[in-house]
C-alpha cells in the first residue's frame, strides 16, 4: 500500500518535470526551423558548382592540424536531412538546439583523404565555403564555430535564425558534416597508423583515436537512423531519454566531451532496446532505471559498445544494417578516468531512488551537481599562452589539450596515491566566439579544471607518505626522480628505513598539505608558476582567524581544563547535595564555536604577568557548563522557588569553590562564573523534576507551551553531546560550521537563526548527502550548506536531522504529523508565524528547541535570498577566472544598503575589536542618489576600553586587576535589549553577535498600532532614530536613515 | 530635560521650517525609485517588503494632509504624548550624540553600571536570595490561605486532593521513605500499554486498514496540494 501511494507520487513529479522539461513541437516552431533549414539549403545551393577551395579559406586550421594536402572543387552536399533529438521529438530544455546533417560528397575527396588529416582539413574548408555563404541570408542572424563535443579538429557550424521564438530563446541550428562511406572501412582499423607524423624512431604508431575521429563521421547518418527508427512512436522511451538527459545535465562531471552527451545516451538506449532489456511494457521512471543499471555494470571504455556486441551474432542474423556498424566502438570518447567517475554518479542516483524520500525525484532531476559542490579541492589550471602545451604539435592521434589533460591527472594520481578517491581534469577548449580560420592556439584561454574527491579526511590530511624501501634500488631511485628534494630517506618507529615524504604543518593547517602537493608537483613536472596555480582550498579561511591564528588551536587546552573543573565539582563535600554529573554546554567545548575562547591570562589563580600586555581583552567570554545535584525531596515546587534554589546551591558551590581550591567566582542572581585557568564557566543546574513538571503542563494544553529554564537545558545538553558525537564522525564538521556561522553573523543574522540550528543544517549534509558523497572538505560543506538554506523547500517539508541515525518509522510519522499540524495552524491563521523551518531531532520531533519563533516567514525569505546569492558568487569563485581575494571577500561582507535605516557601531569600543572583519562605511553612492540621509553622529565612551589600559596596570594589585574583568559584557547585546525593550513594535534590528560594527533596521508594521502610530512614525523617522541612537550614547558611531517607512493606505 | 524644552519652543518657531523638510522627506521618497542595486536581492527584498503590505500615497494630495497633521502633532506635543521632541531645531543637520559619560541613565555608562551593580559579590547575593525566598514563600502561603478562605466561606469544607505520591514522601520531615523515578513509571506504563492487542477481534483490523488508508489517501492529497505550490514556484525546473 504503502509503495504504491509513494510510486503514484513519483510519476505525478515526474510527469510534472517532463512538462517543464520536454520542448513541445508548437506549429510556430516547426515553421521556424523549417523555415531556417530551407534557407540553409538555398544558400547552399547558390554556390557555384565547381569553386575552387584552397587551404587560404582556413589556412591557420589547416596549418595548425597539419595536414599535407587540402585543396578540392567544391560540390554540393549530397543530402541535408535533420537528424539527432529534434527529429525523434526529444528535445530537453532549455539547450535547444537541432541537428543538420549534411552529407559531405564523395567527388571532394580523394580515396587517401583518411591519411595526415586531409579529410579533417578538407571538412573544415567545405564548412567555410558554407559559412561565407550562409551570412548573406537574410533569415539568418549569424553564423559562428562551435566543435563536435570539443573536439577542436571536428568544428562545426552554429546558426541562429533571424527570427525569435518566445517560447525557445536562443534556438540555433548545428551543421554537421558527415563522411557516410567516404573512406575504405578497414584502413581505419584500430591498429593502423594513419598519422604519418607519429611515429617512434621508425615504428609508425597506431592512430585509435584519430582513426575513431573519421569513422564517428561515416557512422553519424546510420546510427541517426538507427535511433530514430527505434524511438519513432514510443511515448515512453522519449520521456525516458529526456529524464537520462536532464538526469545527465544536472552533473556537469559526467555531461563533458570524454563522458556522456545526449547523442550518447540515445544510443544506449537504442543499443537496450536492441538488446530487448528494455520492453514496450516498462514506464519511463523504469527504462531510466534500467539504463542505468546497464551503465554501472557494463564497462563501457574496456569493451566498447560496439553494434552488436559481437561479430558472430551479426553473421547469423545476416542483418545487413546492423553489419556495416560493426567494429567501430560508439562509445569511443568515454575515457578511462571517466568511466569510474560516471559509474560512482549512477550509483550514487540508484541509491537516492532507493532511499530518499519520496523516490528521491528532488535529489536525481531537480539539484545541481557542478563541479563547485561535488569535488572537495578544485584547482584552476591558467594555461593561457603556455608554449609547452603543444609543444609537440595540436594535433596527432589525439589533440594536444586531451593529452595534457592526462599528463595533468597522471601525475596527480601518481602523488596523490590513496589521498584521494577520484581526481577529474576537464579543459574545456572551444568557446562561443572560437574562430577556425585563425588556427587553434587560442584554444586555452579557459582555465584547465581539477577536481579531486577525497576518499576519506584522514588520509588526505596525512603528513608522512612512505614510499619503497631502500633497499630496492630502482623503486628508490624512481621514487626521488619523482618528488626530488621532497624525497628524504627515513628510519621508522618499526625499524623500515624508506624512501618517504614530509608534509610537516602546524594544526588546523592540515587541510592544506593536498595544496602543497599539488602545486609542489605541478610545479616541478609541468613547470607550472604558482601564480598560474589557483587551488580552492583555504579562501575562506581569513573569516576564522583571530589575531592571525585560528582559536580553535587552544581547545585542547580547554577540554583538559574543562575535566579537571568537574572533577573538583564532583568532589565538593561541603554542599547539602552532592554533584552527579557535569556536562559540557557551549559550543566552543564541541569544537563548532566560531571564536573559542583563548585562556586569559588574568582569569586563573596564578595571573601569568609576563603575558599581560597592552592588548589584553577586558572582557572574558563565559562557558556554560551544566551540572546535577543527586536526587532529593526537598525540592520546592513552584517554578520561582525553584530557580531561585539553584542560585542559592550554585552560590554555596562557588564559595566552597573559593575556600578549597582559591579559584575566584563571580556572580549576579542569576549567573555564577568560575575562573579557571584563563577560562569563565558558567554554572547551571538542571533539575530533573523540574522536567516532568513541564511535561506535565503541556499534556493539557497544545499552545500554551512554556519551555523552562529546565527543558531548555536539558534539550542544550542533548544536543551538545549529540553534535559531540557527531563532530568526531567527521573531522571537517567542526570548520563548515563555524564558516557557516560566520557568514550567518556577517550578514547580520545573528537574532534570526540560532546557532544550534546552525550546527543541526550542516550536520544534516553530513548525515544526509545524497546525492552527493560527504563533502570533505570545508569550502565544499559550505557550498551545499548555503544551497540546502536556499533551496530546501521549507513550507512543505521539515528537515530531518538524524543525528545517530536511530529514528525509527514511528518516529519518522510523528514528526511528519507535527509538521503537519503546525503547518496547518499556520494556515489557519497566518499571524501565528511559527516555525517557517522546521527542524526535527531526535531529541526535539516538534521542532520546538531552535527555530520556534525566528526565523519567522519572512526572515528565512530573506535568509534563503542570500544564501542564493551568495551560492553562485561562491560557485563562480569556484569554477571561473578570478584570482582576487575580494571576491572571496564580498561573501562576508554585507551590502547594508539592503535595509531601511543603518547603525554604525564604534568598532574600538566592541569587546573583542579583532573579530571585526571589515570596518563598515556606507557606500557614497546611496547618498548621491538623494536616498538615505545622516542622522546623527555619537562620540566614542571613554569608560570602556576592550583592552587593559597601561594605567590599568599600574594603579592597582593583581587581585585588584582580577575585579576588573568582565565576564560576558556585550556592549552590542544590551544596546539590542535597550532598543528592543523600547520600539520592538515598529522596527527590527539585524546584528552580528560574533562582532561586527554594523545593525541593520527595517520598519516593522504592527497591525493593531498601524493607525495611532502611522503619523507619527512617518514625520518623524529622523527623530525615532535619534532617540535610538541616545540609547546607544558612547556606542554608536553614526545613524543613517536609507528609507522612511512607507505609509498604508 | 534642559535641552528639551529648549528645543520645543525652537520647534514652535520654526514651524515654517519644519514644512519644509518634510517636502524634502517627500522628493527623497520620489528619488527613492532610481537605485540601482544589485537586482537579485533587492528583488527579493521588495517581494519582503511587498508582503507586509505597504503602499505609497500618491504625491499631490499629501502636502495638505502634511499640514493638517502637523497641527495635530503640536497639539499632541503639548500633551506630552509624543515619545521625545525632535532634537535639533534643523532637521537636515547631523545631530552629535553625547558620548554620555556623565550620564547613567542611557548607553555604555549605563550598562557598565549595570554590570558592575549586578555583582556585589557572594555574601550580599546569598542574602537577598534569602530574603527573597522567605518572602515568596510567606506570599505563596497567604495566598493559599486567602484561597482556602473564599471557599470555605460559605460554610463548605474544603476537600483537597493531594497531588504525586502521598504515600512515599513523610509529610513531617520531607524525606522520601522510597520513590520510583518518574520514567521508570513511565517506561513500564509504556511496555503495559504495548501488551495490549489490538487486532484481536475482525471489526478492529478492519478499522485499521481503514485508518491506514484514510491516511494514505490525506497523504496523497497534500502531495498533490504541494505539487502544485511547487509549480506555481517553478520548481520543477531542472535548470
Amino acid at each position: 500500500m504503502e509503495t504504491e501511494t509513494c510510486i503514484d507520487s513519483m510519476d505525478f513529479k515526474v510527469q510534472e518535470l517532463l512538462k517543464e522539461a520536454r520542448l513541445e513541437c508548437s506549429s510556430l516552431l516547426t515553421k521556424l526551423v523549417d523555415d531556417t533549414v530551407s534557407a540553409i539549403k538555398s544558400a547552399i545551393d547558390k554556390i557555384p558548382e565547381g569553386l575552387q577551395v584552397t587551404a587560404d579559406w582556413a589556412r591557420g586550421f589547416v596549418r595548425d592540424i597539419g595536414a599535407d594536402k587540402a585543396e578540392f572543387k567544391f560540390k554540393k552536399p549530397k543530402s541535408i536531412e535533420i537528424g539527432g533529438s529534434y527529429s525523434i521529438g526529444c528535445i530537453a530544455k532549455p539547450d535547444v538546439n537541432i541537428d543538420l546533417l549534411l552529407r559531405l560528397p564523395k567527388e571532394c575527396f580523394h580515396e587517401k583523404d583518411y591519411l595526415n588529416y586531409r579529410y579533417h582539413a578538407k571538412r573544415c574548408l567545405y564548412l567555410c565555403v558554407i559559412k561565407k555563404h550562409l551570412k548573406s541570408s537574410s533569415s539568418i542572424q549569424k553564423v559562428e564555430w562551435s566543435a563536435l563535443q570539443n573536439e577542436a579538429r571536428k568544428p562545426v557550424l552554429v546558426v541562429y535564425p533571424a527570427a525569435n521564438l518566445g517560447e525557445v530563446p536562443g534556438l540555433f541550428i548545428r551543421i554537421i558534416p558527415t563522411a557516410t562511406s567516404l573512406f575504405d572501412l578497414s584502413k581505419l582499423n584500430m591498429k593502423r597508423n594513419n598519422v604519418r607524423a607519429l611515429n617512434a624512431g621508425d615504428d609508425p604508431q597506431p592512430t585509435p583515436i584519430y582513426n575513431c575521429s573519421i569513422l564517428e563521421d561515416m557512422y553519424l547518418e546510420e546510427k541517426s537512423n538507427f535511433i530514430k527508427k527505434t524511438f519513432s512512436g514510443w511515448k515512453e522511451l522519449g520521456e525516458a531519454l529526456i529524464l537520462l538527459k536532464v538526469w545527465a545535465r544536472l552533473r556537469s562531471s559526467i555531461y563533458v566531451h570524454d563522458c556522456l552527451n545526449g547523442f550518447l545516451i540515445s544510443i544506449i538506449v537504442s543499443y537496450l532496446v536492441a538488446k530487448n532489456k528494455i520492453n514496450r511494457d516498462m514506464m519511463p521512471m523504469g527504462i531510466f532505471r534500467a539504463t542505468l543499471k546497464f551503465i554501472e555494470t557494463h564497462p563501457l571504455w574496456k569493451h566498447g559498445l560496439y553494434f552488436p556486441m559481437s561479430d558472430q551474432n551479426v553473421s547469423s542474423k545476416g542483418n545487413e544494417q546492423l553489419n556495416s556498424l560493426t567494429r567501430f566502438n560508439l562509445a569511443f570518447r568515454i575515457s578511462s578516468v571517466a568511466y569510474p567517475e560516471l559509474q560512482d554518479e549512477v550509483a550514487l542516483t540508484l541509491r537516492c531512488l532507493e532511499k530518499c524520500r519520496d523516490g528521491g525525484c528532488e535529489e536525481i532531476f531537480t539539484t545541481k551537481i557542478d563541479n563547485a559542490a561535488k569535488y572537495d579541492y578544485c584547482i584552476r589550471l591558467n594555461l593561457k599562452g603556455n608554449s609547452e602545451v603543444y609543444s609537440l604539435g595540436f594535433c596527432l592521434d589525439e589533440e594536444c589539450w586531451r593529452v595534457y589533460e592526462q599528463d595533468v591527472h597522471s601525475l596527480l594520481n601518481q602523488g596523490l596515491t590513496d589521498r584521494a578517491k577520484f581526481i577529474r581534469v576537464i579543459w574545456r577548449n572551444t568557446y562561443s566566439d572560437f574562430n577556425v580560420e585563425n588556427g587553434l592556439s587560442a584554444l586555452d584561454s579557459e582555465p584547465l579544471f581539477v577536481g579531486i574527491s577525497v576518499s576519506s579526511v584522514e588520509k588526505a590530511f596525512r603528513v608522512v607518505d612512505i614510499g619503497p624501501n631502500a633497499e630496492k634500488k630502482d623503486e628508490a631511485l624512481m621514487f626521488r626522480k619523482f618528488w626530488g628534494e621532497k624525497a628524504e630517506l627515513r628510519r621508522f618507529q618499526d625499524g623500515k628505513i624508506a624512501e618517504s615524504t614530509v608534509w610537516e604543518s602546524k594544526q588546523g593547517t592540515r587541510h592544506l598539505i593536498l595544496k602543497r602537493i599539488i602545486e609542489f608537483l605541478l610545479g616541478r613536472h609541468l613547470s607550472l608558476s604558482k601564480k598560474d596555480i589557483v587551488p580552492v582550498v583555504d579562501q575562506l579561511d581569513f573569516c576564522l582567524l583571530h589575531d592571525g591564528k585560528d582559536p580553535v588551536s587552544h581547545s585542547a587546552k580547554l577540554l583538559g581544563t574543562f575535566e579537571e573543573l568537574s572533577k573538583r565539582l564532583r568532589s565538593i563535600e561541603d554542599v547539602p547535595l552532592k554533584i552527579s554529573s557535569v556536562q559540557p554546554l557551549d559550543s566552543a567545548f564541541r569544537f563548532t564555536s566560531v571564536f573559542p575562547p583563548e585562556p586569559h591570562p588574568l582569569a586563573s589563580k596564578k595571573v601569568d604577568v609576563a603575558r599581560l600586555h597592552n592588548l589584553t581583552p577586558f572582557c572574558v567570554q563565559s562557558l556554560e557548563v551544566m551540572i546535577q545535584l543527586e536526587g532529593s525531596g526537598n525540592w520546592p515546587m513552584d517554578d520561582v522557588l525553584i530557580e531561585k534554589t539553584k542560585s542559592v546551591f550554585l552560590l554555596k558551590i562557588a564559595e566552597s569553590l573559593q575556600d578549597n581550591w582559591g579559584i575566584t567566582c563571580t556572580a549576579t542572581e542569576e549567573d555564577v562564573d568560575v575562573f579557571m585557568d584563563g577560562y569563565a564557566f558558567r554554572l547551571r543546574i538542571l533539575h530533573e523534576r523540574g522536567l516532568s513538571l513541564v511535561n506535565k503542563e503541556i499534556g493539557g494544553d497544545q499552545m500554551k507551551r512554556v519551555s523552562s529554564a529546565d527543558k531548555m537545558l536539558f534539550v542544550r545538553s542533548q544536543h551538545a553531546s549529540m553534535i559531540n558525537g557527531l563532530q568526531f564522525r567527521y573531522p571537517i564538521f567542526g570548520p563548515v560550521v563555524r564558516i557557516a556561522k560566520r557568514w550567518l553573523a556577517s550578514h547580520l543574522f545573528s537574532a534570526c537563526l540560532a546557532e544550534e540550528a546552525a550546527e543541526l543544517l550542516v550536520a544534516y549534509l553530513f548525515l544526509k548527502p545524497l546525492p552527493f558523497n560527504v563533502p570533505c572538505s570545508r569550502i565544499t560543506g559550505f557550498l551545499r550548506f548555503l544551497r540546502l538554506l536556499a533551496e530546501h523547500d521549507w513550507a512543505f517539508s521539515p528537515l530531518v536531522v538524524d543525528i545517530n541515525g536511530d529514528l525509527s518509522q514511528n518516529d519518522e510519522k510523528e514528526i511528519d504529523d507535527n509538521f503537519t499540524q503546525s503547518r496547518k495552524a499556520y494556515e489557519e491563521n497566518t499571524q501565528n508565524e511559527s516555525k517557517a523551518m522546521f527542524l526535527a531531532t531526535a531529541y526535539d520531533k516538534a521542532s520546538e528547541a531552535w527555530t520556534r519563533c525566528s526565523p519567522n516567514p519572512l526572515e528565512l525569505k530573506r535568509l534563503a535570498a542570500y544564501a542564493r546569492s551568495s551560492a553562485s558568487l561562491l560557485t563562480k569563485l569556484i569554477l571561473q577566472n578570478q584570482t582576487d581575494s575580494r571576491g572571496w571577500e564580498c561573501l562576508l561582507r554585507t551590502p547594508l544598503s539592503l535595509y531601511d535605516a543603518v547603525i554604525l557601531l564604534h568598532g574600538d569600543r566592541l569587546p573583542y575589536p579583532k573579530r571585526l572583519l571589515f570596518t563598515s562605511e556606507l557606500d557614497q553612492g546611496i547618498f548621491l542618489g538623494g536616498k538615505g540621509r545622516h542622522v546623527a553622529h555619537g562620540n566614542a565612551s571613554t569608560c570602556f576600553h576592550p583592552f587593559l589600559l597601561p594605567s590599568d596596570m599600574k594603579g592597582s594589585s593583581l587581585e585588584q586587576l582580577k575585579t576588573k574583568l568582565m565576564v560576558n559584557f556585550d556592549p552590542l547585546r544590551c544596546f539590542v535589549g535597550d532598543v528592543e525593550k523600547g520600539f520592538s513594535n515598529r522596527l527590527k534590528l539585524w546584528y552580528d553577535s560574533l562582532g561586527g560594527d554594523a545593525i541593520g533596521l527595517t520598519w516593522e508594521r504592527s497591525k493593531k498600532r498601524e493607525r495611532e502610530e502611522e503619523e507619527t512614525d512617518r514625520k518623524y523617522p529622523v527623530d525615532l532614530l535619534r532617540n535610538i541612537g541616545e540609547l546607544g550614547k558612547g556606542f554608536v558611531r553614526d545613524v543613517y536613515l536609507l528609507k522612511a517607512p512607507r505609509l498604508s493606505s | 530635560m534642559k535641552k528639551k524644552t529648549s528645543k520645543d519652543k525652537a520647534n514652535a518657531v520654526c514651524v515654517a521650517e519644519a514644512a519644509q523638510m518634510t517636502e524634502n522627506l517627500v522628493a527623497t521618497k520620489q528619488g527613492k525609485k532610481k537605485d540601482k542595486l544589485s537586482k537579485k536581492i533587492r528583488k527579493s527584498k521588495e517581494k519582503i517588503n511587498a508582503s507586509v503590505g505597504i503602499v505609497d500615497k500618491p504625491v499631490d494630495g499629501n502636502e495638505v494632509h502634511l499640514q493638517e497633521k502637523f497641527r495635530k502633532d503640536r497639539k499632541k506635543k503639548s500633551k506630552g504624548q509624543l515619545l521625545e521632541t525632535s532634537k535639533g531645531a534643523n532637521q537636515d543637520e547631523v545631530y552629535e550624540i553625547p558620548s554620555g559619560d556623565d550620564d547613567c541613565s542611557k548607553g555604555m555608562k549605563k550598562w557598565l553600571t549595570d554590570y558592575h551593580r549586578s555583582r556585589p559579590g557572594l555574601k550580599v547575593l546569598q542574602q537577598t536570595i534569602d530574603e527573597f525566598i522567605i518572602e515568596h514563600e510567606a506570599k505563596l502561603d497567604q495566598e493559599r490561605k486567602e484561597k482556602e478562605a473564599r471557599l470555605t466561606e460559605g460554610g463548605w469544607i474544603l476537600v483537597e486532593h493531594h497531588k504525586g505520591r502521598k504515600k512515599t514522601t513523610d509529610t513531617e520531615s520531607g524525606t522520601t521513605v522510597g520513590s520510583v523515578s518518574q520514567a521508570a513509571v513511565e517506561e513500564k506504563l509504556a511496555k503495559k500499554k504495548s501488551k495490549e492487542v489490538f487486532d484481536f477481534y475482525r471489526f478492529q483490523k478492519r478499522e485499521a486498514q481503514r485508518s491506514e488508508l484514510m491516511i494514505l489517501q490525506s497523504k496523497f492529497e497534500q502531495d498533490k496540494k504541494r505539487i502544485q505550490q511547487l509549480r506555481a514556484a517553478r520548481k520543477f525546473r531542472p535548470y
